[in-house]
Parts: C-alpha cells; structure tokens; sequence
C-alpha cells in the first residue's frame, strides 16, 4: 500500500511536474512574447495624400502628421485635455496674445537642425497670413485671427491675433493646423515634403507608397516619451470586410469599423471591440428657400413625421445614439435640454392643412452609402402618412458633395448629410452661417442673429458664457425648424486585445505614438 | 515596302487613332459628368479661393477641346501631368502601381491558360463522359461566380480558418517570398472565371477542328490519336482562344478593381476607380492612357502571334483555305 501509495504520489507528482515544466515557461513567455511586439499594423480608409500639415488630405493624413510633428501643446492621452509638447511654456497674455517659449535641443529629422521660433513663425503663418508660392492652405479657417507670429528669441515667440479666437487652442495649436515643420525642409523638398516629411515628432516617415500607405519608425531624436512600438504600419484598406478578415487574421491591429462589421466581431477571439459615441454629426437637412419648404409650418411637419429612432433602428441596428442638436457631449455648450421631438401624425397633417399643403412631392438626397439609403426609406415610409412623397435621389460621392453648392443647391429639397466634428462649437457651427449658403449650408438657413452669436462665440474666452451663446445658437437653428438631427454616429474601433489604441472622443483623431502593449 | 512593314505601319497608324479616340472620349465624358473636383478631393475644409486655385491649377478652368491638346501634347515629352493633390507626377503614380498589375493580371491569364486548356482538351477529347459532363457543369459555375465572392471565399478558407495564407497587401518589397505568397489567392480569384471560359473556349474549337478535313486526311495517314490531337489540332484551336485572352489581359488590367480592393492590392484598376470616385483628372487621364495603350500593344502581339501559329493566316488578318 505504502508502495502504491508512493508510486501513485510519484505518478502524480510527475504529471503535475511535466505540466509545470512545460506551461511554466510557456506562461512566463506570454507576457514577455505581448512585450516582444515591436510592429503594430492600423487601417486608414482613404489614402494617404498629403502629409504636409497645411496641405493635409483630411483625418486620415492628419492621423499620420500628429505623430510625425511637434506642436506646442497636445492633447493628454485619450482627453480633451492639453499638455505641453514642443513648448516649454505657453501663456495666454491677452485675448489676442499668446507667448511661447520652445524647449531647447528638439531635433528636425534628415539633418534638418534644431526647432527655433523661426519655424513655428512659418509653420503657422504660412496657413494664410505668408503663403509659401502663394498657396493658401484650405485650413486657413483654423487660424482665424492671426496677424502674425513675432519672432522674439531663438526659442521665443510670440503668437497675435486681430480678434480673440477661443477655439484657437484645440482647433489650430494642439491639433494637426498646429503642427511645426522645418522651414528649410520646406523650402528644400518642396512637393516633396507631402510624402517625405521632415518633423521632430515621436515618429518619423520611412515609407509612402501609392495605395499601400505609410510606414511609421521611431524617431531615435525624438525628445519626448518613447513611444511603445518601433515601426507602425498605416495600411490603406478600402474594404471594411477587408479589415475585419486582417483584424482577424493577426494581420492588423487597430481599425475604426462601421458597426455592420464590428459588431459581429465581439465574439472573435483575441478581438476587443470598443464602442463609443462618434464626433460626427448626421442629419436631415431642408433647403428653406425652395417652395413649399419656404413655409415654416411645412418644415414642422416634417420634423414631427419623421421618427428619428426608428430611423436610427433602421440605419445603424440601434447602435447610434440619438442626436437632438447641433454640440454634443463633451464639447462646449452642448445644449442638453435641446427638445426631443416625437413623432406626430395629427399634428403634422394639421400643419400641412395650415400651410394649404397636402399633396407634396418632394426628393431626398443622399449618399450611396447603406446606413443613410436604410434612413432614407424608412423616413419616405414615414413622410408618406402625412402626405408627402419623397423619392430618393442616392448619389456617390463625386456628384452628392457638389449637390447643395451654387446654383444647383437652390434646387435640392430634402438631404442627409454627414459631417465629421472637432472639440470645438465654432468649429461644428461654422457650416451654418449664411456667407456657407452656397457652398456648405446647404439648408440655406439665413439667420442673421445665428450669425451674431457665431461671431460672439469665436472671441469670448469665458467658458461659461461662451457656451450660453452656443447654446443660443443652436436655438435659432432650432426655431428654423430647417434640421431633423440624427445621430453623432457610433465609433466602433476594433483592435486585437494584446494592442491599447488612444484616440480622442470620437475615435476619429487618433494619438499613433500613444498605442501601447496590453 | 515590304508586306510586314506595311502592316506595323497600318497598325501604329490605328494603334494612334485608338488612343486618339478613347482620350476624345474621356475628355468628353469629363466635361459632362457632374462632380466639383475641388470638393470631391479637399472636402468641406477647403476655402473658395484654394478651390478656384485647385482647379486651375487641374487645367479645369479650361474647355475640354483645350485641355485635350496640351496633354497630348505634354504625353509626347512623357509628361502625364501633375496630380495637383499631392504634387506628385501622374507618371510617377501610374508607374508605381503598374508593377502590381502586370504580376497579377499575367499571372491569373497564366493560371487560367495552365489550368484551363488541358481541361478543355480532354473535355473535347472525352466527349459525352462523366468527366466532360463535370467539367461543363464546373466551368459554367466558375465563369458565373464573380472574382469578389471567390476572393471573400478564398479569404476565409485559406486565411481565416486554415491561417495559411495572408489576407492583405502585396507584401514587403524586396521580399520576393511574401510578395509570391500574397500573390495566390488574389490571382486564383481572379482566374477562376477565367479557366472555365478557357476551358469552355477550347473544348468547342477543339471539336470544330477535329471535324476539319485535314485532321481526317491525318487519320487516314495512321498518325495515332495523341499526335493528330496535340500536334495538329490544338495548334489551330488555340487560336480562338489566344484572341480572348488578349482581350482578357486588357480587361484585367484596368478591371481587377474588386479583387484589388478586397486584397488592398495597389493596382491600375483601383487607381482609375479612386480617380473616378474623387474626379481626380489628372490621374485619371493619365492612368487610363496608359491601359488603353498596354491594350492596344498586347492586342497587337496578339495579332501578330496568329500567323506565326497558323501559316495561313495571312497578316490582313482574312484566314485563307489551305492550300490556296
């Protein structure tokens, strides 16, 4: 028994010992293996055009330059919040000045020497106020109120305005508008410089290729934090099923997905998917000035038969909140006691009746993309019980984005449209006032007090009172009745589980240098 | 002037005049399409006076029947112009992705010839067995299944649950391996289709041949059926079945774009898409000059490769009968 007894022990302990001895080490290498990872792979959707700050093709690119150059200050890790980068202090003197002073020994990449003041004088000024070659930057609009950036000390500077612009910090000097490049690289590389950037940022470009995307290596003189990972791959897939195969596959670590293709991918193994409220916003727009919408009452009544959450329903499986104004959460002066409008059938049709109006036709237009084609039917459905008949108009892309500018907007009726957002009001508002008639303002909503409060927005510093006006604002664009607002869209950003991806609310602006290893 | 000379001299002339037309026809079309380039391609952000500055610096403030000239005139000095977005040379842009295509689309026309002729072969040879019947019912299916569903199909068995082949891009250049192995599923996608008209193509014109009174007379001769079958018949009923694939090649160069897309594979087919979608002229002109002039010179090989088969098909291209 004794024997037994032993010889079982022994048995036992043996196996115990073999199953130690092998998953010992094995589970003391997987944190050493999720450490090993030095490449990550991320998907952009469009590719890369230009990767020239003044230049940049849109948030795809800007993605890229935020980690390739320094600005002055930047956002924390995944908040709103700023923190100084390439400066070493910057200070707020006056509504219309602001003084920098660069941290010494911040090194351009390819030779291009060190950052002085001289450079952030050119990086910021070429936007508009000394365009290089004569060309203005189209994001000119983010460094409204810039006279000039005065020179004062090799590190020193000093930034001056006309007029105050409150949305200067988050708009222009801690996002992509705000970038430094080096002046002599500039000067230099000329075209050059849209695929071979030179920067002094955590990331230096290695590789852009046509339809491929970019390659991303650590920049050895980077000043700054390490960032985590050696080499990021920014690879252009068109296709989400792509993506969501790569995300699959292992091939791929990080992508922003619609959620028709996230969704499903809760369940993959090894997959995290992330689900947050977008900073877009979507809506459904009526051009005012185009008869029988010129009548406020039939503007009403298309706001009271259209039930937004069934759309919502139909368009985005539910997954999309509600939106029932302009600002959103968290940006400043989110108007959260905005009226929610339910749908109502007797009223709807009782305005109509009022208007004289009880046999409209009339024409959606929207993109040729399955959400908004989705909400388009269901609203036809839902306008046809009060009278009204829509058809749908679905357009790509090259023909829609030209639909509501000039002439040929005065003839649009109805319209979905999608915007992408920023942490700014004036920056959401901008689109509404009446000098965009024609061009983005596609309601031609002409509101000259919209237009005041607008103006009062961009140069009060008060917080509190800044986000009074916006929230006035919103209301005239409420009284127009001229916007049933959707959503602000869902961002499902999928990543494999041994990567932490940072982006900012929305997950359109992403912070590359800040991924880290889970 | 020789006969040889007089026909190059008759198909450069038509290879002029088909390049000709089809930029007449782009230009044309460009000016009727609606789409602002300058909001397709900036967006919103974009200020008016960048926009007017945009386009003409596209050429666009100028009348089709202008522009047409000055960027022929500007392809004679191997300038196809400036992608105003990104500042870089069309041809530059056309040259990058030009690599991708050819190794894709020679490769899939390659499979399906690999793969496709031999079937049709002894489909014709085999005539009425289950084999036969198989291989009607096979290629049938496989000319009707479009390339972006094998290609998803392909992705899932052999990426997804096998983890034997990668799913995106063309691989690391220089790295000859990977590239090769990204290569397999987007060009079996593509040639799928391919084989069954291949083997559909040939197995009738293997049929029509075997009835020719030549192939009888070879019979009466004593030569065994392998000979008769591969030496004399095959030879002429590739000929079909080359002018497709001609045809074939020009069609997969500019139009791999699902398969390109489901892959994110650089490609000239993708480049004309996303030119189109974002009424970028400049590449699009450029890119499509270049497939139209890549179709017209491999048509040409085409031709030409017909006599070189088949004696009796004299260079004007009118088959005359044997012996004459």
């Amino acid at each position: 028994m004794q024997n037994d007894l032993e010889l079982s022990v022994s048995r036992r302990a043996f196996v115990a010992g073999s199953v130690a001895a092998t998953a010992g080490p094995l589970l003391g290498a997987m944190p050493a293996l999720a450490q090993a990872k030095t490449s990550i792979a991320v998907r952009i959707e469009r590719d890369i055009t230009v990767l020239d700050p003044a230049f940049r093709g849109g948030p795809h690119d800007a993605n890229v330059i935020r980690c390739v150059y320094q600005r002055l200050i930047k956002q924390k890790d995944s908040s709103v919040e700023t923190e100084l980068d390439a400066a070493a202090e910057l200070k707020q003197v006056s509504p219309t000045l602001i003084e920098f002073t660069l941290k010494p020994g911040q090194m351009f990449t390819d030779g291009f020497g060190e950052m002085t003041a001289e450079d952030v004088k050119f990086s910021f000024e070429r936007f508009a106020v000394a365009p290089v070659d004569g060309k203005i930057s189209p994001y000119k609009g983010d460094w409204t109120g810039l006279t000039g950036v005065e020179v004062t000390g090799t590190y020193t500077g000093k930034i001056n305005l006309s007029q105050p612009n409150a949305g200067l910090l988050a708009i222009a000097i801690a996002d992509a508008s705000g970038c430094i490049v080096s002046k002599k690289a500039v000067m230099a590389r000329g075209v050059e410089h849209n695929t071979k950037p030179v920067g002094s940022g955590p990331y230096q470009v290695v590789s852009v290729e046509k339809q491929r995307g970019a390659v991303l290596k650590r920049n050895p003189t980077y000043s700054g934090a390490k960032p985590t990972f050696e080499e990021i791959k920014v690879n252009f897939i068109q296709d989400p099923k792509t993506a969501e195969l790569a995300l699959r596959s292992g091939e791929l670590d990080f992508a922003v997905l619609p959620p028709s293709v996230a969704e499903p991918m809760r369940s993959a193994q090894g997959i995290v998917v992330d689900q947050s409220p977008g900073l877009a916003y979507v809506w459904l727009g009526i051009n005012m000035e185009k008869p029988p919408f010129t009548d406020l009452r039939v503007r009403q009544a298309v706001r009271l038969a259209l039930d937004v959450d069934q759309m919502l329903l139909a368009g985005f499986n539910g997954k999309a909140p509600r939106l029932n104004t302009l600002i959103m959460q968290p940006i400043l002066g989110a108007w959260t006691e905005a009226p929610v409008y339910k749908r109502n059938v007797v009223e709807a049709k009782k305005l109509l009746a009022e208007a004289g109006q009880t046999a409209i036709k009339t024409r959606i237009t929207i993109l040729n993309q399955p959400a908004y084609q989705t909400m388009a039917l269901v609203a036809q459905a839902l306008l046809k019980e009060v009278g009204i008949t829509a058809e749908l108009d679905v357009q790509e892309g090259g023909t829609y984005w030209d639909a509501g500018k000039g002439e040929a907007g005065k003839n649009l009726d109805l319209f979905m449209m999608r915007f992408n957002g920023k942490l700014d009001p004036n920056f959401l508002m901008q689109w509404f006032v009446s000098s965009q008639i024609g061009t983005w303002n596609w309601q031609r909503f002409n509101s000259p007090e919209f237009d005041r409060l607008y103006q009062e927005a961009i140069v009060e510093s008060d917080p509190a009172k800044r986000a009074a006006i916006v929230i006035k604002a919103q209301q005239e664009m409420d009284k127009s009745a001229a916007f049933v607002w959707l959503t602000n869209d869902v961002a499902f950003a999928v990543r494999r589980a041994s990567v932490k991806p940072a982006y900012l609310p929305g997950a359109i602006d992403w912070q590359l240098d800040r991924f880290t290893s889970v | 002037m020789s006969d040889t000379a007089r026909y190059l001299v008759s198909r450069f002339v038509t290879t002029l005049l088909i390049v000709l037309g089809a930029m007449l026809l782009l230009f044309t079309l460009s000016a009727i399409v609606p789409g602002d380039p300058a909001t397709a391609l900036l967006g919103p952000q974009a200020t008016a006076e960048y926009a007017k500055r945009f386009i003409a610096e596209m050429g666009l403030d100028q009348p089709w029947y202008r522009r047409l000239p000055t960027f022929l005139g500007h392809v004679l000095t191997g300038n196809l112009g400036t992608d105003v977005l990104s500042g870089r040379p069309v041809a530059g842009i056309v040259g990058a992705v030009l690599p991708y295509t050819f190794i894709l689309t020679f490769a899939s026309i390659g499979l399906a010839v690999v793969i496709g002729v031999p079937l049709g072969c002894y489909a014709a040879t085999h005539r009425g067995s289950a084999l036969d019947h198989a291989l009607a019912f096979i290629s049938v299916a496989f000319i009707a299944i479009p390339s972006f569903v094998i290609a998803i199909f392909l992705l899932l068995i052999f990426s997804i649950w096998l983890d034997w082949l990668p799913v995106l891009g063309a691989g690391q250049p220089g790295d000859w391996l990977d590239q090769a192995k990204r290569l397999i599923l987007p060009t079996t996608a593509l040639s799928v289709g391919w084989i069954g008209f291949i083997a559909r193509l040939m197995r009738s014109s293997m049929l029509e041949v075997m009835g020719e009174n030549y192939i009888r007379t070879a019979r009466a001769y004593g030569l065994s059926d392998r000979m008769v079958t591969y030496k004399y018949a095959l030879k002429n009923a590739c000929i079909p079945t080359i002018a497709v694939l001609g045809m074939g090649i020009g069609r997969l160069l500019g139009g791999a774009v699902l398969v390109e897309i489901v892959f994110a594979r650089p490609g000239l087919g993708r480049l004309i898409f996303d030119a189109i979608a974002t009424r970028n002229f400049p590449v699009l002109q450029g890119a499509v000059l270049v497939v139209v002039l890549i179709f017209v010179v491999t048509n040409l090989l085409v031709d030409l490769s017909y006599s070189a088969i088949d004696p009796r098909i004299r260079r004007d291209g009118a088959p005359q009968a044997a012996g004459q």
